[in-house]
C-alpha cells in the first residue's frame, strides 16, 4: 500500500514536472537546463509584441530542421507587427494568437515539454508565451529533400518513371495519385522509441479483408524497438517464417507497384525516411511478376514470365545438376559432350565439388564487391571479373572451361529473379552439397526439401504457393501466364474475398 | 522443439558423410568405350573395345579412337582386363555398338547375350552387328572416311537405315527377345570390309540369319530389302528395276513412297497356308535411256503391271531361301499363327521345323506409280 502510493507519488511529481509553468524565463531555463541541454542546434528567439501591450514572447526552433523565411514571415513579423488588444493573458491570450495573428496553417497547442521537444526536433516552430502555461506549435518543417526519380533498383522500359522518396509524405501522394478513390485509407502510426519514425499503413476499403488489415496493425503495435531507419527492420520484426531465406514481404520503390497491389486487396506500409514500401501478403508468384509485365502485350508477358521461371530453375539448379551428372551420372550426358567435359577436366587438379565451391564463391565476391561501388568502378571490377579471372583460371587450369559456363549461365539467370537472388545463392548451395554427395538422387531429395518448405509457408495467412494450387481459371490467370486483360476479370481469391470482382465482362472498347 | 532441431543438425551432417560419397567419381578418371566386340568365345574370350582417347586444350578438345583387345577366359573377366593397359576406368554406358564375330555367331549368341544383358553398364540398346569375311579387330580399326570412329560411323549408318533399307538394325533387347520368342526367329545385320579407294572401309549390308541362337547364313542387300519390306518396315529406298517400254527393256529407278503389308495365316481344317498382300506405291524418279517415252496412262498401267510379276517372282524366291534353304522364321509366322489361330499354333508348335519348309505362301502384289516426279511428257531435243 505504502510503495504504491509512493510510486504514485512519483509519478504525479515527474508528470508536474514535466508541465509547462506560466513564468516564460523558467520554462526556458529548464528546457536549456534539462530537455536541450548542450543542444546548440536548438534556437530560442526573443520577440516583444507591440506597444502598448507588451507581452514577452520566445520562439524556439530546430536551426536545421525548420524552415526560415516561413518561420519570419508568418510567426515573427505578425507577432511584431499586430499590438495585442488589452487586458488578455493566460488562455485567451493563446487563443487570440491562434486565431488572429499567426498566420500558418498546421498549427496547435500543447501543455507539456515532452510534446514540446518532440514538436522542435520534428521541425516545428514552438511558442511560448509569459504567463501562460500552454504553448503553439507550428508545422515549419523545411529540409532538404530529394526529387521524385525514377527508382534505380526498378528500372523500366516502359511505365512510370516515378519512385519512392525518403518523404512519407510526398510517398504517400504519390500512391494517392494513383488511386483517387476515397476508399484508399492511409492510417499513421509510430514505431521506434528513439527514431519515432512515421508510418503509413495503406489499403483500399472494400477490397482489404478486415482480418488481414488487423493482424497487420496487431504485428506493428507488438514492435518494440528503438530505432527504424529503414524499412528493413520492420519486414524482418513482422514477417512470417522470420528464418526463412525466401522474402514473405515484398518491398518496392514504385508506386505504381503499391497502387497495383493495393487493388488486388493487399496492404501497403511506408516508412518515413526510405523509399522501399512494404506490400503484404506475399506470394511466391510475385517474385515472377513485373509491373512491365502489365503494361506490355500479354503474349510478350507471358512469355518473359515463361523466361524468368527457367532462369529460377537455371541459377538455383545449374551447379547442382551439372555436378550430380559430372561426378554420379555420365552416362546421362550424351556421349560428345561427357568426352569433352572429361578431357576438360584432366589436367584440372581440384574435384568438381571443389571447383563449383570455389567459383561460386568468387562469383559472389566479385558481385558483393561490384554492388556498392560507384558505377565506373563496378564496371572495372567486373570486366576485371570477366575477363581476368575467369579466362586466366581456365588457361591455368584452375577451373575448367564447362565450368565457367556453369557458373555464368548461373549468375545471369540470377540476375533476372532479382527479388529471390539472395534465396536462390542458399537454394544452390543446399542443392550443390546434396548432389554432391548422392548425386541425381540427392538433387531430387534437395528439390523436395525446397518444395516442401515453399508449400510450408504463409504470408499473413495465406499460403506461399496458393496462386499455383488453384484449380480454376481465375486462379492461375496471372501466375505462369498473364491473360488478357478483359479475361482479368477476377482478384485473386485469396485476398480479397469479399469484393472478387475487379472488371465488368465484356468492358472492352472495340468489338472482338 | 529448437533443441530437437539443434540435435537434428549432427544428425544430418553424419548421414551426409558416412554415405562416402555414394557412387562418387570424377568423370576425368573414366575411359569412354565407344563400341565393343566379341572376336571368339572358345577357347579364351576375347574382346575388341573401341575407346575414346580425348586430346586438345581446354578450350579445343577432341577424340581419337583406340582399339584394344583383351583375352580371358570369361567375358567379366576380358572386361576387367580393360583396366590394366588403360589404368584407367573403363566406361561402358556410352557405348552403342557391338559387334561380333561370324565365328561367335555360328557358335551360339546365348553366353554373349546374357553377359551383355546383365552387366549393369552395359547397355541393352546397343545396335548388334555380325561381321562377315572379317575379324572384329579389322572393322574397328578400319578407316571410316568422315567419323571419327568406326563406332560412330555404324551409327550413322543406324540413322539413315531406312533410306537405305539394306539392313535392319537390331538392337540388343530386341535380337534376344526375338531368341526367346516363340514361332519367330531373330535375325542381325552384318558388317562387311569394302575398299574405299585403298582404304578398308566399314559398310554395313545384308543380314545374318539365326536358327535358335546359332546364325545358319546370310542374306544379300537385295534379300534383306525384301526381308525389311515384308517385315513392314517404311521404305524410302530407290531400286532399278528392267522394265519394257513398248519393244525395248530399259532400267528404271523407282523409289517407295508408301507400302502396306499384309501377312496372314489362313487355316482351312486341317491345311494351314499363309496369304502375303503387299500394296506398294511407288514413284517413278529416273527414267534413263527411256526420255522420249511420255507417261501416259497406259504405259503406266503396264509399268505397274510388270513391277507386280517382279515383286511377286522376288517374293517367291525368297520365302524359298528361308523356308528350304535355311529353313528359319525369320518373319515370325509361328508367332502370327499363335496370335490367330492359337489353337492352330498349339498342335503344331512342336514340329513347327517341319511344318515351317513345306508351308504353302500365298503372295499377291498390287503395284502402283503415284507419282512420276516433275515431268509426264518426254524431253525435247531439236537443233
Amino acid at each position: 500500500m505504502f510503495f504504491r502510493k509512493r510510486a504514485q507519488d512519483k509519478a504525479d511529481k515527474t508528470k508536474t514536472k514535466d508541465r509547462l509553468t506560466t513564468s516564460l524565463s523558467k520554462n526556458v531555463v529548464q528546457l536549456k537546463t534539462t530537455c536541450f541541454k548542450d543542444d546548440e542546434s536548438v534556437i530560442y528567439r526573443g520577440i516583444r509584441t507591440r506597444e502598448p501591450h507588451v507581452v514577452p514572447i520566445v520562439l524556439i526552433y530546430s536551426n536545421d530542421l525548420a524552415k526560415h523565411e516561413f518561420l519570419s514571415d508568418y510567426i515573427v513579423r505578425p507577432l511584431m507587427i499586430y499590438s495585442l488588444p488589452k487586458g488578455l493573458r493566460g488562455q485567451r491570450l493563446i487563443d487570440h494568437l491562434v486565431e488572429h495573428v499567426i498566420q500558418a496553417d498546421g498549427i496547435s497547442t500543447f501543455t507539456s515539454f515532452q510534446e514540446l521537444a518532440k514538436g522542435v526536433v520534428d521541425g516545428a516552430g514552438v511558442i511560448l508565451v509569459e504567463g501562460s502555461d500552454r504553448g503553439i506549435l507550428v508545422d515549419s518543417q523545411g529540409w532538404e529533400k530529394r526529387a521524385v526519380t525514377e527508382p534505380q533498383s526498378e528500372s523500366a522500359v516502359r511505365g512510370p518513371r516515378e519512385g519512392f522518396t525518403e518523404e512519407l509524405g510526398v510517398n504517400v501522394s504519390l500512391v494517392r495519385r494513383k488511386i483517387k478513390s476515397p476508399d484508399l485509407k492511409v492510417k499513421n502510426m509510430q514505431v521506434g522509441l528513439q527514431t519515432k519514425t512515421k508510418l503509413a499503413i495503406m489499403y483500399v476499403e472494400g477490397l482489404v479483408s478486415p482480418g488481414l488489415l488487423e493482424e497487420v496493425c496487431k504485428r506493428i503495435e507488438k514492435v518494440n524497438i528503438d530505432a527504424i531507419l529503414e524499412s528493413g527492420y520492420l519486414e524482418e520484426l513482422i514477417r512470417d517464417s522470420p528464418n526463412s531465406p525466401l522474402p514473405t514481404i515484398g518491398h518496392t520503390e514504385r508506386p505504381d507497384k503499391v497502387a497495383a497491389k493495393l487493388l488486388e486487396g493487399r496492404v501497403a506500409i511506408l516508412v518515413d525516411g526510405t523509399p522501399f514500401a512494404l506490400t503484404m501478403p506475399y506470394l511466391f508468384v510475385e517474385a515472377f511478376q513485373a509491373n512491365e509485365d502489365y503494361y506490355h502485350h500479354w503474349l510478350a508477358a507471358t512469355f518473359h514470365r515463361l523466361v524468368r521461371y527457367s532462369s529460377f530453375f537455371l541459377t538455383t539448379c545449374t551447379p547442382g545438376l551439372y555436378l550430380a551428372l559430372v561426378t554420379h551420372e555420365p552416362q546421362l550426358i550424351p556421349m560428345n559432350l561427357a568426352i569433352s567435359i572429361s578431357a576438360a577436366r584432366k589436367s584440372v587438379p581440384f574435384p568438381a565439388i571443389v571447383e563449383i565451391i570455389l567459383m561460386g564463391f568468387v562469383f559472389e565476391v566479385l558481385r558483393e564487391g561490384g554492388v556498392r561501388l560507384p558505377r565506373p568502378i563496378g564496371q572495372t571490377i567486373s570486366i576485371v571479373g570477366a575477363i581476368v579471372l575467369g579466362d586466366a583460371a581456365v588457361g591455368a587450369s584452375l577451373v575448367s572451361a564447362p565450368m565457367i559456363i556453369v557458373v555464368g549461365i548461373t549468375a545471369v539467370a540470377g540476375f533476372v529473379v532479382a527479388q529471390l537472388n539472395d534465396a536462390s545463392a542458399l537454394i544452390r548451395l543446399l542443392l550443390v552439397l546434396a548432389s554432391a554427395v548422392l548425386g541425381l538422387y540427392g538433387f531430387l531429395l534437395g528439390v523436395m526439401a525446397v518444395s516442401i518448405h515453399l508449400a510450408a509457408m504463409k504470408s499473413f495467412g495465406v499460403p506461399y504457393l496458393s496462386a499455383f494450387t488453384s484449380l480454376s481459371a481465375q486462379g492461375v490467370k496471372d501466375t505462369v501466364l498473364r491473360a488478357p486483360w478483359r479475361r482479368m476479370i477476377m482478384r485473386p481469391r485469396q485476398l480479397s474475398e469479399g469484393n472478387p470482382q475487379r472488371e465488368k465482362r465484356k468492358s472492352r472498347g472495340t468489338n472482338p | 522443439m529448437k533443441r530437437a532441431a539443434l540435435r537434428m543438425v549432427p544428425l544430418v551432417i553424419l548421414v551426409l558423410t558416412l554415405v562416402g560419397c555414394w557412387d562418387y567419381r570424377e568423370i576425368e578418371v573414366l575411359d569412354f568405350v565407344l563400341g565393343g566386340g566379341i572376336e571368339s568365345v572358345e577357347p579364351d574370350v576375347i574382346l575388341v573395345t573401341e575407346m575414346a582417347k580425348s586430346t586438345g586444350t581446354q578450350q579445343e578438345t577432341e577424340f581419337q579412337p583406340v582399339v584394344l583387345t583383351t583375352q580371358a577366359p570369361s567375358f567379366a573377366g576380358a572386361t576387367r582386363s580393360l583396366y590394366t593397359p588403360t589404368e584407367m576406368e573403363v566406361f561402358w554406358p556410352h557405348a552403342e555398338v557391338f559387334l561380333v564375330s561370324e565365328e561367335v555367331a555360328r557358335q551360339g549368341m546365348l553366353e554373349v547375350t546374357e553377359f551383355v544383358l546383365r552387366a549393369p553398364e552395359m547397355r541393352s540398346t546397343m545396335y548388334m552387328f555380325v561381321t562377315k569375311e572379317c575379324k572384329v579387330e579389322e572393322v574397328f580399326k578400319s578407316k571410316p572416311p568422315l567419323f571419327d570412329s568406326v563406332s560412330q560411323h555404324l551409327m550413322g549408318s543406324v540413322r539413315l537405315a531406312n533410306m537405305t533399307t539394306v539392313y535392319i538394325p537390331t538392337q540388343v533387347w530386341k535380337f534376344s527377345g526375338d531368341m526367346a520368342a516363340e514361332g519367330v526367329s531373330s535375325t542381325l545385320p552384318t558388317v562387311q570390309l569394302v575398299n574405299e579407294a585403298g582404304d578398308m572401309v566399314p559398310v554395313v549390308k545384308g543380314t545374318a540369319v539365326f536358327k535358335k541362337d546359332k546364325m545358319v547364313g546370310w542374306l544379300d542387300a537385295e534379300e534383306t530389302r525384301l526381308f525389311s519390306l515384308l517385315s513392314g518396315a517404311t521404305q524410302h529406298s530407290f531400286f532399278v528395276m528392267q522394265t519394257r517400254l513398248g519393244e525395248m527393256v530399259y532400267p528404271i529407278s523407282y523409289q517407295f513412297r508408301g507400302n502396306q503389308v499384309q501377312i496372314k495365316p489362313v487355316v482351312d481344317g486341317e491345311r494351314l497356308s499363309m496369304e502375303v498382300s503387299l500394296y506398294l506405291q511407288l514413284g517413278v524418279v529416273e527414267l534413263g535411256k527411256a526420255t522420249t517415252t511420255a507417261l501416259s496412262d497406259s504405259v503406266i498401267r503396264s509399268m505397274e503391271e510388270q513391277l507386280s510379276h517382279a515383286f511377286a517372282r522376288r517374293i517367291d524366291d525368297f520365302f524359298s531361301l528361308i523356308q528350304k534353304e535355311y529353313n528359319t522364321d525369320i518373319l515370325g509366322f509361328g508367332q502370327m499363327l499363335m496370335r490367330k489361330h492359337p489353337d492352330a499354333w498349339r498342335s503344331r508348335s512342336d514340329n513347327w521345323d517341319t511344318i515351317f519348309p513345306t508351308l504353302p505362301v500365298e503372295t499377291k502384289v498390287k503395284c502402283r506409280i503415284v507419282l512420276t516426279g516433275l515431268r509426264r511428257d518426254p524431253m525435247k531435243v531439236r537443233d
